[in-house]
């Protein structure tokens, strides 16, 4: 018994490091995230939007390389937002023999415990939907030369200076920053507390946090209420944003909730039923059949898995888009090799049209004095939603014109 | 060199080679040396969950109290790599201690609260503590140097498994020591183990800072291999795998800890990959069908046991064609392979194989060594003087009813002393009070002269009181010569870190032979390998005898010693008695049987209503008028009534 | 205002205390007659809501889900017991910690799949409008519907004991296994029947506090803790003291959480915890036992 157990775990050991040694005329790629537990709704989405690109290339035969067609290979893995389990990921992804890029990861967390090993291995790391600014300042101090990481995410900096100037634009002097107590929520304060800072037209009059898990946020928003605040900037994930928009509601707190992106994730704008009409949040794409590439996307991802709305669109094309980035870089390069598709991807020279925009150049050769060289987006890219009747629309109309003419 | 020996050495240095084949793949690598952190970890967590039999969850907080500690000393202080990790081990060491206190006085469910609510504690310092820990947006530290060396992935690796290696002979040493011992013994009995002074509390506690220690320790390594750290890792979710680990594996066993480490790291793992999944899968399934169907030819039934891993097994396999995205399912696989070994192999999987093993090749068994000289084990004992026991003024209470009112008593010494009385009268809860099972609310016991500490059974065996128990209170998974070894203490004198160390041998093998030489003494010197449950009834008895003996004690305490032996054992039984009078050991006798109180006792002492109403020779006792009235009518009932009478202390 | 905060808190940590209690209750039920707990109650509590969700979905009325809900529950009670907890009893061993560990991972998982990884929410006719109590104190409908659910359960279960037959056989296994058993009662009938009320329970649990909570693969993981801790701080066999042990709780992290900020929300609790268990190991409404020899 014992000696079969350890056989079998021995070959099994054996079996997936020595995992391929397949043809080169495939694009092995990976995509990792978590797609268990409770930050599943934008890691699932993350990968079913990844997966229908790949499916669309695959369908029409790949993607011409070099005069003959390449089709893309996937490699799912569930990292289950552990560090511990992304960090293994990671190290496994590294050692696969063939493999060209990875795409994913949600938590800030599991970003810093793997991406080294990935970095280390030379392999192209495309992280999205995970918007912690740490993803990339990790590459900064101390500087990183020839970064493979890229980011494919409005990153919390750009986010929060959003929220921020959306606060100002509002005329609130007095503001309460509520986050959760995970990486992201504390680094979005951070974020926040140094935009609010930095600006100096308003005062925090109330900080605060609460757990994943938390129901009962009452005592913060107390708080909140009795230090006078104005509005709640929010850094959280769905189900507890929900939770904060039902009791604001419940004990009269009446104040608009402006916050990151994941206000627009479904299970926020479910739970939260008419409690979550007027959340403000940054957005890289909207559920909203305003582009007909647009229009494409959200009728054959409900096609694909069956669905009425996305969980959370915003990953959903991020996942999307960043296969499509890769594919062109891939292209371009004419090769499947890491180093030559990273080269690729600092200096794309065709435009790739997207589901979120039409991307020309979105990242440049890396500069650690500059991480911003690796962020494909930028202020413009990124617009104001706002919840209305479960839907996210957009906050500032100019917007929705702006992109409709795109 | 044993076999023992060489399998374990032959593994660990097989697990060295590994490097030397794959130490370019980073993976393999990953998975090896954090296969070598968790069999820390679990062997640490297996001295509370194995041995002491309590369902520790709080293995993952120490981990993390490690991680942060040695992770703090580098990232804060500059410390290297060796001093950080014994900063991690001092922590794990204080904390474990801290917690032992006031959790370990319970059992149960409400022990795996406490470690529960400290986990959750220490996770919430961890997060709040920003300015120390960064909380929530984690430590990231870079490995540092050990010895001045710059570890390579291999190098890091190597110092885990040699760590490990190192543990684990200290570990097999310590377990083989009286503390091994002792930990089997407490879970027996704990009450015999502190009537042998050995305190279960301080052996609890001890053990569990131990196992905490080793818990940080592995923290302390998780850390340098990640190199980043959050409180969010230590959760709920990583006590339970923990727990699963030691559980898997095979509790009490150093193997079964590594067992239980390769598979909750590996498993997950590696599940993700299809043909891992569908081998693992189709054996396991083909393995409980081969094992129902021995069941089948065996019994003629199936009971639950073969069936459910069949279920378990077969819907993974049935799983296996229908499931199209299996990294969905990951979670669930791994659970119901987890289910098919609990049920299928409840002592878990090193439980089983070490079954196997022993009906393969026997088990193995130490030649014994010649018995010491009786005098030298129990020596005369010297009259010092004063009075062997004063007893004055002892009163007991329960609630209202009150046991004892102003109990005197006086063993002279070299004396057999009988106490007897009828039922209800106090004597059980006499020798309760003296023995320190029960605070008495006043008066006072002198033994040699000297006050004796109340209400703690340890403190008046290291005084030098030893006794028996009416209701047999044996350490039933020991052999008959372990059972006395326990009760040796005035043999082990080593600390444990040189008993780690592997310096013990010497004391064990005094305390061997000194233990034959007791069990000769009572007639058992053929019993010596037995396990004691696997003894005869009157056989137990007198082991137990011999067991208080080994305490050396200044007063002995028989409680109804002949109860339930048959009269070829009585005779056996007087026979112990005359030896130990020999002994001139001042003796407390409370016997039903008035034919053995008349014969072996010097002096007799009559109780009733918790007060002594005569005092005297067996012959002055048995004309007694008080004596006889107390009896009067109670006789018959008393010899109907057999020997389970006096058993309440109330 | 100070006050009116302090009330509003303590209405509000009330609120949460009764899931505490309703939850923990469930665990004393199975503990007094088998000496086991489910420690995947909340994976109980869970799918029974999003069995009654899908009924809800499927265009039923309220009156319909909740005892499809109730029944479902029962039978997932019953499930657990057959297949985590009786083949550990027999043995005597505590095999069913990790047993009913092992098929709460299983349900999530498998809920994962089957329901999808998002929160929903829970349709109930019970109004989530807050209620002003006076004095600027607000407290919603459904939350009112767990307490009152709490305490319906408490009084079904007494009447049940008290009044029935099958009752009566489920407390005298609690009182005293071997006596009963001596009696022609079946222990293990009644032990299947109280993880079968306990499982019943849970789904109560779970419809009632579904609308507040939302319904979610990982909606009770948090919750069961927080049950645990309070069933077995008001003692494993006390029966009603889990209300006041849940409800002190839910108003001492609630007001933890507005004093000492929402991080600390649990520590006042837990140190409390520990040192309760310390001072009244057989919990605060348990009774000690004298050690006999």
């Amino acid at each position: 018994m014992k000696t079969v157990t350890v056989m079998v775990l021995a070959g099994a050991l054996v079996g997936s490091i020595a995992f391929d040694a397949q043809a080169a005329d495939t694009f092995k790629l990976a995509i990792t995230g978590p797609f268990s537990g409770g930050s599943a709704p934008m890691g699932g989405s993350m990968r079913d939007g990844a997966k229908l690109a790949v499916a669309q290339i695959n369908e029409q035969g790949g993607f011409e390389v070099g005069g003959h067609k390449m089709k893309v290979e996937l490699i799912e893995r569930d990292d289950e937002a552990k560090n511990e389990r992304g960090a293994l990921i990671a190290q496994e992804l590294a050692s696969l023999e063939g493999l060209s890029a990875v795409i994913g990861s949600v938590n800030t967390g599991v970003v810093l415990a793997g991406d080294k090993f990935l970095q280390e291995k030379k392999i192209v790391k495309i992280i999205t939907p995970a918007a912690g600014s740490a993803s990339m300042t990790q590459w900064v101090n101390p500087p990183a030369q020839d970064l493979y990481i890229f980011r494919f995410a409005a990153a919390d900096g750009i986010q929060s200076a959003m929220v921020v100037e959306e606060a100002g634009r509002l005329k609130f002097t007095k503001v309460a920053v509520l986050h959760d107590a995970t990486n992201y929520g504390v680094s979005g304060r951070d974020d926040l507390t140094r935009r609010i800072l930095a600006e100096g037209k308003m005062t925090i009059v109330a900080t605060d946090k609460f757990n994943i898990g938390d129901k009962d946020m009452s005592a913060q928003l107390l708080r909140a209420k009795a230090a006078g605040a104005e509005a709640v900037l929010i850094w959280g994930i769905g189900p507890e944003l929900a939770a904060v928009a039902n009791d604001m509601a419940k004990i009269g707190f009446k104040v608009p909730l402006i916050g990151g992106w994941t206000l627009s994730m479904s299970n926020f704008i479910d739970n939260a039923g008419k409690n979550g009409d007027g959340a403000m949040m940054p957005q890289t794409f909207i559920e909203e059949p305003v582009t007909k590439a647009a229009t494409a996307f959200i009728e054959s991802y409900h096609k694909a898995y069956g669905v009425s709305r996305i969980p959370s669109p915003v990953s959903a094309a991020q996942g999307y888009d960043s296969v499509l980035l890769l594919a062109a870089a891939v292209k371009q390069a004419g090769s499947t090799d890491s180093t030559k598709i990273r080269d690729a991807l600092e200096d794309l020279r065709e435009p790739v049209a997207g589901v979120i925009a039409t991307w020309k150049k979105p990242y440049a050769k890396w500069d650690a004095a500059h991480p911003e060289t690796h962020e494909a987006f930028r202020r413009e890219n990124v617009i104001m939603g706002m919840i209305n009747g479960g839907h996210v629309g957009f906050a500032n109309p100019d917007d929705r014109a702006r992109l409709g003419n795109r | 060199m044993s076999k023992r020996l060489v399998t374990e050495a032959g593994t660990f240095a097989l697990m060295a080679a590994v490097p030397l084949f794959v130490g370019g793949n980073a993976y393999g690598m990953g998975l090896l040396t954090l296969v070598t952190i968790y069999a820390i970890a679990l062997i640490g967590l297996d001295v509370t969950v194995g041995y002491l039999g309590q369902i520790n969850l709080g293995q993952a907080a120490f981990m993390a109290l490690g991680a942060y500690a040695s992770g703090l000393a580098v990232t804060g202080l500059g410390w290297s790599m060796a001093p950080a990790l014994l900063a991690a081990v001092l922590v794990g060491l204080i904390a474990g201690a801290f917690l032992a206190l006031p959790a370990l006085r319970l059992e149960g469910p409400q022990f795996a609260l406490a470690t529960l609510s400290f986990a959750s504690l220490v996770v919430i310092l961890l997060n709040e503590l920003e300015s120390v820990t960064n909380g929530a947006q984690g430590l990231s530290l870079v490995r540092p140097l050990l010895f001045g060396l710059k570890l390579t992935p291999a190098g890091f690796y190597w110092t885990c498994l040699g760590l490990l290696a190192l543990l684990w002979m200290g570990m097999r040493n310590l377990l083989s020591s009286h503390w091994g011992r002792s930990f089997e013994a407490l879970r027996d009995s704990p009450i015999a183990t502190d009537a042998v002074g050995v305190s279960v509390y301080g052996r609890k506690v001890a053990a569990f800072a131990l196992g905490s220690s080793l818990g940080a320790l592995a923290g302390g390594l998780y850390a340098f291999d990640f190199q980043y750290l959050q409180p969010d890792g230590f959760r709920y979710d990583q006590m339970v795998i923990l727990l699963l680990g030691v559980v898997l594996g095979g509790r009490k066993s150093l193997w079964g800890a590594f067992l239980g480490a390769v598979l909750i790291v590996l498993l997950p793992n590696l599940l993700s990959s299809r043909p891992v999944f569908e081998a693992i899968a189709a054996i396991g399934f083909l393995a409980s069908l081969v094992a129902a169907g021995r069941r089948w030819r065996e019994e003629g039934g199936l009971p639950f046991q073969a069936i459910a891993p069949v279920v378990a097994t077969g819907l993974m396999v049935l799983g296996g064609f229908l499931v199209q995205s299996l990294e969905d399912w990951r979670k669930a696989v791994f659970a119901l392979i987890l289910f098919a070994v609990v049920v299928g192999l409840p002592e878990g999987v090193m439980g089983y194989v070490g079954r196997t093993l022993v009906r393969l090749f026997g088990g193995r068994r130490r030649p014994l060594p010649p018995p010491a000289a009786l005098d030298a084990v129990l020596p005369f004992q010297e009259n010092h003087g004063a009075v062997p026991l004063a007893v004055s003024g002892l009163s007991c209470r329960f609630g209202g009813l009150i046991a004892l009112a102003g109990l005197d008593l006086e063993v002279r010494s070299g004396e057999i002393h009988g106490l007897i009385g009828p039922n209800g009268s106090g004597k059980s809860t006499a020798i309760n009070v003296i023995s320190g099972l029960y605070p008495a609310a006043s008066g006072v016991v002198r033994l040699d002269g000297r006050v004796l500490p109340g209400g703690s059974l340890t403190r008046a065996a290291r005084a030098g009181i030893a006794r028996t128990f009416q209701n047999l209170q044996l350490f039933l998974e020991l052999t008959a010569l372990e059972n006395i070894m326990v009760a040796l203490r005035h043999v082990y004198r080593l600390p444990l870190p040189l008993i780690m160390a592997g310096l013990g041998r010497r004391e064990e093998a005094t305390a061997r032979s000194e233990a034959l030489a007791l069990l000769t003494l009572v007639g058992l010197g053929d019993y010596a390998g037995v396990k004691a449950a696997d003894l005869p009834y009157g056989t137990q008895r007198f082991l137990e005898i011999a067991r208080a003996l080994a305490c050396r004690p200044r007063l002995l305490i028989l409680d109804e010693p002949a109860a339930g032996l048959s009269s070829p054992d009585i005779k056996v039984l007087i026979g112990i008695m005359e030896r130990i009078r020999e002994r001139r050991i001042p003796v407390i006798l409370i016997e039903h049987h008035m034919d053995i109180v008349a014969e072996l006792c010097d002096r007799v002492t009559v109780l009733d209503g918790g007060k002594v109403i005569a005092t005297g020779t067996p012959a002055e006792i048995q004309n007694h008028p008080d004596v006889i009235r107390a009896y009067l009518g109670t006789i018959a009932g008393e010899r109907a009534g057999g020997s389970e009478t006096g058993a309440q202390p109330c | 205002m100070q006050w009116m905060i302090i009330g509003q808190m303590a209405v509000s940590g009330a609120a949460m205390g009764f899931v505490y209690a309703l939850v923990a209750y469930g665990f004393q039920m199975t503990y007094a007659t088998s000496k086991s707990i489910n420690f995947g109650q909340g994976e109980l509590v869970m799918v029974s809501a999003f069995i009654s969700l899908s009924v809800a979905d499927m265009g039923l009325p309220y009156g319909v889900v909740v005892p499809v809900g109730l029944l479902s529950g029962a039978l997932l009670g019953l499930f657990v017991e057959r297949v985590a907890v009786r083949f550990a009893l027999v043995q005597k061993t505590e095999g069913w910690i990790l047993m009913t560990i092992i098929v709460g991972l299983f349900a999530v998982s498998a809920a994962e799949n089957i329901w999808g990884k998002d929160e929903r929410p829970f349709p109930t006719p019970i109004s989530r409008e807050a209620l002003d109590i006076g004095g600027g104190i607000s407290v919603t409908p459904v939350e009112l519907s767990v307490a009152l659910g709490v305490i319906l359960v408490m009084v079904l279960v007494e009447i049940f004991r008290r009044w029935t037959l099958l009752g009566k056989a489920v407390d005298a296994v609690s009182a005293d296994r071997d006596a009963a058993e001596l009696m022609g009662i079946s222990a293990t009938n009644a032990i299947a029947i109280s993880y079968a009320l306990s499982g019943a329970v849970a789904a109560l649990a779970g419809i009632l506090v579904a609308p507040i909570t939302s319904v979610g693969p990982t909606m009770a993981s948090a919750l069961i803790l927080k049950a645990f801790s309070v069933a077995v701080v008001a003692g494993l066999q006390s029966g009603s003291g889990v209300a006041l042990v849940g409800i002190s709780l839910g108003v001492l992290e609630s007001l933890a959480s507005f004093y000492l900020g929402s991080g600390w929300r649990e520590t006042p609790g837990l140190v409390l915890l520990i040192l309760a268990l310390a001072l009244k190991p057989n919990g605060i409404f348990g009774t000690a036992t004298i050690r006999k020899v």
